[in-house]
């Protein structure tokens, strides 16, 4: 707080509405590491600010805890509720924010069908050429390593869950909800070389530009991933 | 659907609808909780048993269907039939995995406190229960070390209990409005307001969730 004349709780303010702002985008900004830690700072002042505060209350209450105010209730002074305030709330608009990109993050890997690799997969020219493409590559970027290492142990939890509810084979837990399917097959165009995929009719070599007629439960996951596009 | 000037049919269609209860097929009870999961803000009972049988089903006509497909003898009006019958198949494990998914997101969504509430355990299969409690430790973790951690000691609780702030657990709306459908005729349930409401056969009301939740997990009424 020193020198500059910034409110408690003002960078806070910016974070959450960084959040908003994402989401009124749909876009997934780029981690804000920097304000993260600010605020963490500011969080440290106001908590030396605070016990500060309860010294100078209480002298011989030795520890001053800034939580433990229900046996001093009636000393307490406006400027230690006002400290008290302002890192409750700092909080919670750091878990919001945090919150808000793990929400984002689960989005985005649903949407491509829980290819994780393809999530994280760095930027690749091929990627970048072909607008069908899940914006994949420059994802990772966006993400705090802790993200990164969220995101892997979301894949294997959910992996271990499919494993224990449906123990069968022939439901694929990351296919598409939004739309019943209508038809037995369906008319692909090939986006991006995926190589030899096995169908009901056999080995198909899929490769860029080519259109086929397949069946769609063979050739769903990779619908959803971008490498082949409905005609 | 409003007989009431004529008993003759009316008296006749009770007999058909209740009849249609008790003989629902599988994939009917399974469309029925699918529309209640999707609407109902809590968390209903898994129908881990009826999952299963519907599975198994869809394992043996799949199986059938190869079959069928490999056979020479088998004719051009068969084979219609047969993709109709693998149609079929594919559409119900779309309800299938939506109905999977929609539990599995609000599980997702209320982790910690599925975890924190004895209550609503027994309400999942074994599997969601794991993925709760995985899924808890996970954000927990998450956030400790990306926020917690950097924090003064006194400030490092996930669930903080301040009077006038919305709690840190989330919890299920229970007072969201959902349109219920009777499906037989209702005992009295109570409104906020202390009236009382009966809702008849084939009624539909809009209710906060709550009061219709008793009658929704006895199966009297369904959320549409």
């Amino acid at each position: 707080m020193s020198g500059t004349a910034r409110q408690f709780c003002e960078l806070a303010t910016q974070l959450v509405t960084e959040s908003r702002r994402s989401t009124a985008t749909d876009t997934l900004l780029k981690y804000n590491d920097v304000l993260v830690r600010q605020i963490v700072r500011e969080q440290r002042q106001l908590e030396a600010l605070i016990q500060g505060a309860m010294e100078r209350l209480v002298p011989e209450d030795g520890d001053g805890d800034g939580d433990d105010d229900g046996g001093l209730e009636l000393q307490v002074t406006p400027d230690v509720i006002l400290y008290q305030t302002a890192i409750l709330r700092n909080k919670r608009c750091l878990l919001a924010y945090h919150q808000h990109r793990l929400e984002r993050l689960k989005d985005l890997y649903w949407s491509v069908g829980g290819a994780l690799p393809l999530l994280l997969a760095a930027p690749t020219a091929d990627a970048a050429g072909a607008p069908g493409a899940p914006a994949g590559g420059d994802v990772r970027a966006r993400l705090s390593p802790h993200e990164v290492d969220f995101l892997r142990a979301y894949n294997d939890a959910l992996l271990e869950f499919r494993a224990g509810v449906l123990e069968t084979e022939e439901l694929d837990l990351f296919a598409p909800i939004a739309r019943p399917p209508r038809d037995l097959h369906v008319l692909v165009r090939v986006v991006r070389d995926c190589g030899v995929i096995q169908t009901e009719v056999g080995a198909i070599d899929f490769r860029r530009g080519q259109r086929f007629l397949v069946r769609r439960a063979d050739v769903e996951h990779l619908i959803v991933q971008g490498y082949l596009e409905e005609v | 659907m409003d007989l009431d000037d004529d008993p003759g049919p009316t008296n006749a269609k009770v007999d058909i609808v209740s009849q249609e209860l008790a003989e629902e097929t599988p994939f009917q009870q399974l469309l029925r909780h699918w529309m209640n999961e999707r609407h109902a803000p809590d968390i209903l009972h898994a129908q881990e048993g009826l999952l299963g049988r519907l599975l198994d089903h869809i394992k043996k006509q799949t199986d059938d269907v190869q079959l069928l497909r490999a056979d020479p003898d088998t004719s051009e009006d068969e084979h219609f039939r047969i993709m109709l019958v693998q149609t079929e198949i594919e559409r119900v494990k779309f309800i299938i995995r939506s109905y999977v998914r929609t539990r599995l997101h609000k599980i997702e969504k209320y982790a910690r406190y599925i975890v924190a509430t004895p209550e609503m355990h027994e309400r999942l299969t074994q599997a969601e229960l794991d993925h709760a409690r995985h899924y808890a430790t996970l954000t927990e973790t998450h956030f400790t070390r990306a926020v917690l951690q950097g924090l003064p000691d006194e400030q490092r609780s996930l669930d903080d209990q301040v009077p006038f702030l919305p709690p840190m657990l989330s919890q299920p709306d229970k007072t969201r409005a959902v349109f219920a459908h009777a499906l037989v005729s209702c005992p009295p349930v109570h409104l906020p307001d202390g009236s009382v409401m009966e809702m008849t056969r084939g009624q539909i009301s809009l209710t906060p969730y709550h009061v219709v939740e008793q009658l929704l997990m006895r199966g009297e009424v369904e959320l549409v």
